[in-house]
């Protein structure tokens, strides 16, 4: 016999957990996984089930079942692909639930390996289920694609001859769950994840080819990729599955799965009329479209009293002037709402330093996170010396406190001006300049030393007594700076830049948007467009 | 389950022929002067005559190497049933030498029953195959060792084709090596001291001339006459079928296949695609199913990726397209930002959303992979400062844009200006 290399992990315990001894024995191990897990497991349900399931793909349902053909179908291998949140893999789910066929699944997402995968796929062909008592091991350890083919044959011929012994038997029509006919059909879900996997190439050429090298026709492939079939083709040459496409859903497929499963149809459908035309011209994909929609349709709902009421023409009006002004906003945002206009209650919290206002475009000046005084100095002096060049330090920072603009009255002459736009332009294809951390510092001290004047007066206006005087705001906003930048590293606001090796000393970044530090210095009442060289 | 219908049966019965090479391969392979009987006589001669030898098939992928060889070697397992055993290898599975040995024994261990250890190393292996060898000689028997993939072995140092073949010439063994390649100058691979102990024999798969493929296609698709189907639906479906093949329209769709594909197995895939949209009901086919597998088969992904995008992405799509038309030779996100504001202030569109939005486009466009850095270093710089560059080209995204369901028309005049 043949010796069994067994997959045991070794498990090393702490020595607390040594000491400790398990009590109670594992509660009501489930039942070993038996030949009907192979299929979906629920009831099976029927074809217009899954047709009004998934609105908008019933050519690509019927696509499908036709290809995989009436049962025990020997069948080509087939890749569905189309973009994110189409539907590929629910859809093969449902039709196999529906055609109760036995099916192992596997996606190549959580099986970032192939060994996870190749086991993956060898465990629920061995009906094998990793719990305590077998130390939640695979039952066959497999890294390698020959291994993998040899007990993928082995495991493949158990199946079969079980399916065919079961389908013996008992031949009836009613969808009870069981496993029908005699052909296993394997689906690998994401499949262009593998790229980006060590020999992917190798790998995927493998998988294309996997059929050609099994030679066993009761075994049907389905992939599901992300991507168009060209973006696989290579140096090494496969035969191409037959391809199936999922396109992006149309308006009036989004209508019909976003009306699903409403409370309301009437009020819903109002709804969308009134937004759906315009988001779908920014993005067309569900889940983006979904967290969006299911906020604005809570402020949408809000001046009614009754959710339950359809509205009418009149009332479907009262209630599109109501959302408008939250519409545009909420195009030019992502995952977000905003809340401030009705929110009344809190107005009384507003601290007095932040301008507020009505209107919601003033809203989005505020900055939205806390940070200290300091760092958001830091922040600002970081973007200044990424954008400034450093020659202009000194004029800049000097006693006057930024530019004047004395030296615009020149007038510019064609050949200046072109130097200009090319000048501007390899600027935008640099990006931010990288500066030593002095540079940094330098200009922290100087508009940290403008800043404190103004910070001073504003302190007068609190109720705290400040027995030091003005010296302790000083030495707070000198201390710890080196902690804060690389607080400002781990934020990704600032970001290591190669080294100089002649100097030795470290270059820093500045990733911070030209939006977020003028909202930086908002907060802090910093005159930024002083400071800011324009070309 | 009560009995299937006909419908059914024959769709079974036509899939089945159509994922089994050898049925597809041997009328093919009919003829004397085929690549079927050639591979024969050489193998059955060094059989006969208890000597060594060394072959190569090459052709492009989907030929029918690999068919016409189990075809061969099916039939000399019949004729000769006790002096010959085959060793099958692949190159993808196989090509690192340490697995390629242990596969080698452990085959050869299951032929001739024997024990096999898991844990044997390379040497002992090696060792091993050696051994084998000259007992199978010494007993008459012929050892066939299938190569599959074969210019996958012929990369690093080649380890496993130098022992066999020098296996061969050394040993007192009885061996036939096949190899089988797509690449059409696999043997140029080879280096010198394992190609001087090649015999350089070479068969050329070449395509089917349109009568074989003819002949082919009236083979699979005709049902025989027998009584698991009723006897009205067997004359129906094949007279159906001589309707269709001698249509002309239907000649025009096979030139228009022949076109762009040459080889069998891509046949094999059109007339899959076909049959399986076949008329359960009425269960015959007709020219409509081949029309549509023709269709189905002549994909576009960048028009369908383009069909895909939004509005916004469509625009950021032709301001790349109309900086790459000013010359601008590398441009990213930033530049084009700024042609997108220089759009919305010239012609006042309804259509100017903010960045970050845009940079969500812009990320959908990259998974889709329509556009793309321009180069892979560069990591320290965030994604707003990358290069990047456009993956489709105008002229598809012309296409794409036209055939788009809702773009505006001033997309298609900036395109065009």
């Amino acid at each position: 016999m043949p010796k069994e290399e067994s997959s045991k992990v070794t498990r090393r315990s702490t020595r607390s957990s040594a000491s400790v001894t398990v009590e109670n024995p594992e509660p009501n191990v489930s039942h070993p996984p038996t030949i009907d897990d192979l299929t979906f497991g629920d009831e099976s349900i029927t074809l217009d089930a899954v047709l009004s399931d998934f609105p908008g793909r019933r050519s690509q349902i019927f696509d499908f079942i036709r290809l995989m053909g009436p049962l025990d179908c020997p069948t080509l291998p087939i890749m569905i692909y189309g973009g994110a949140s189409t539907g590929k893999t629910s859809v093969v789910l449902q039709v196999l639930r529906h055609l109760n066929r036995p099916f192992v699944y596997s996606s190549c997402r959580t099986c970032y390996n192939p060994r996870i995968l190749f086991e993956s796929i060898l465990n629920q062909l061995l009906l094998h289920r990793k719990c305590s008592s077998n130390g939640y091991s695979s039952a066959k350890r497999c890294d390698k694609p020959s291994d993998f083919v040899n007990l993928l044959r082995e495991a493949l011929s158990n199946v079969i001859k079980t399916l065919e012994s079961a389908s013996g038997i008992s031949r009836s029509d009613k969808p009870d769950g069981k496993p029908m006919g005699k052909m296993v059909y394997l689906i690998l879900d994401n499949v262009d994840l593998i790229r980006d996997w060590d020999k992917g190439t190798m790998i995927l050429q493998f998988l294309f080819s996997l059929d050609s090298v099994l030679k066993m026709p009761q075994l049907g492939i389905v992939l599901i990729s992300g991507l168009p079939p060209d973006v696989y083709y290579s140096n090494m040459g496969y035969t191409d599955p037959i391809p199936l496409f999922f396109p992006a859903y149309s308006e009036e497929d989004l209508r019909q799965i976003f009306l699903r499963n409403q409370a309301n149809p009437k009020l819903y459908s109002a709804f969308l009329d009134a937004v759906l035309r315009s988001f779908c011209r920014v993005t067309r994909r569900v889940e983006e479209l979904s967290t969006t929609f299911s906020s604005l349709f809570r402020k949408y709902c809000e001046p009614l009293d009754d959710l339950g009421i359809s509205p009418n023409e009149d009332m479907k009006r009262r209630l599109y002037s109501y959302l408008k002004p939250f519409i545009a906003p909420c195009l030019n945002d992502i995952f977000r709402v905003s809340s401030h206009p009705h929110d009344g209650e809190t107005r009384g919290e507003r601290r007095q330093k932040v301008s507020y206002s009505s209107e919601n475009r003033e809203e989005l000046k505020i900055l939205d996170f806390h940070m200290s005084t300091s760092a958001k100095y830091l922040l600002i002096a970081a973007f200044l010396a990424s954008r400034n060049p450093a020659t202009l330090d000194a004029s800049m920072f000097d006693s006057t406190g930024g530019m004047d603009n004395r030296r615009r009255k020149r007038k510019a002459s064609e050949k200046s001006m072109e130097k200009k736009e090319i000048a501007e332009q390899e600027a935008v294809m640099k990006g931010p300049g990288s500066f030593p951390l002095e540079r940094l510092l330098a200009i922290f001290q100087c508009i940290a030393s403008v800043g404190d004047s103004s910070f001073g007066e504003e302190n007068q206006g609190e109720e705290e007594e400040d027995p030091t005087g003005y010296d302790r705001e000083n030495n707070n906003l000198m201390s710890d700076i080196l902690l804060q930048v690389s607080s400002l590293c781990d934020a990704n606001f600032l970001i290591k830049s190669g080294s100089c090796p002649l100097e030795g000393s470290i270059r820093y970044r500045s990733m911070v948007s030209e939006d977020l530090a003028l909202k930086v210095a908002k907060s802090l009442s910093f005159p930024l467009a002083k400071y800011l060289y324009r070309r | 389950m009560g009995k299937e219908i006909p419908a059914e049966k024959s769709l079974n019965l036509i899939r089945g022929r159509l994922c089994d090479p050898s049925f597809i391969f041997r009328p093919l392979s009919a003829s004397s002067d085929s690549n079927y009987s050639k591979l024969k006589f050489i193998v059955s001669t060094s059989i006969t005559e208890g000597c060594n030898n060394s072959i190569l098939l090459l052709g492009p992928r989907g030929s029918g190497k690999a068919a016409v060889l189990d075809l061969v070697v099916g039939d000399l397992l019949e004729q000769f049933p006790d002096s010959v055993s085959v060793i099958r290898l692949n190159g993808l599975l196989h090509s690192d030498d340490n697995c390629a040995f242990k596969e080698i024994a452990r085959q050869l261990c299951m032929e001739h029953h024997l024990l096999f250890s898991k844990m044997a190393s390379f040497d002992e292996n090696s060792h091993f195959i050696i051994a084998m060898l000259r007992e199978c000689g010494l007993a008459h028997k012929t050892i066939i060792f299938v190569l599959d993939e074969f210019d996958m072995f012929a990369q690093g140092k080649q380890r496993l084709l130098y022992s066999l073949l020098d296996a061969m010439q050394s040993v007192t063994s009885q061996a036939v090596v096949i190899g089988i390649s797509s690449r059409l100058d696999a043997d140029q691979l080879l280096e010198k001291r394992v190609r001087s102990r090649f015999s350089h024999r070479k068969i050329l798969f070449l395509p089917p001339s349109r009568d074989e493929l003819d002949g082919l296609l009236e083979h699979l698709l005709s049902l025989p006459a027998d009584s698991s189907f009723p006897s009205g639906y067997v004359s129906r479906f094949n007279d159906k079928i001589k309707n269709i093949t001698s249509d002309r329209r239907f000649k025009d769709i096979l030139k228009t296949f022949f076109n762009a594909h040459s080889t069998v197995n891509s046949f094999l895939k059109f007339i899959f695609c076909a049959v399986s949209l076949m008329n359960l009901e009425s269960g015959l086919l007709s020219l409509e199913n081949f029309k549509a597998a023709l269709s189905s088969m002549q994909r576009q992904p960048k028009l369908e990726a383009v069909r895909d995008c939004s509005v916004l992405e469509l625009y950021l799509l032709v301001c790349m397209r109309r900086l790459e038309v000013k010359e601008q030779s590398s441009y990213n996100f930033i530049s084009v930002m700024k042609e997108y504001k220089a759009i919305h202030d010239s012609f006042q569109t309804s259509d100017y959303y903010a960045q970050n939005v845009c940079i969500r486009g812009f990320e959908h466009l990259r998974e889709r992979q329509v556009i793309c850095y321009a180069e892979n270093r560069g990591q320290s710089q965030t994604g707003e400062y990358r290069p990047m560059k456009l993956l489709i080209s105008a002229s598809e995204l012309h296409q794409g844009m036209r055939s788009h369901a809702c773009c505006p028309a001033i997309l298609l005049k900036l395109l065009d200006h």
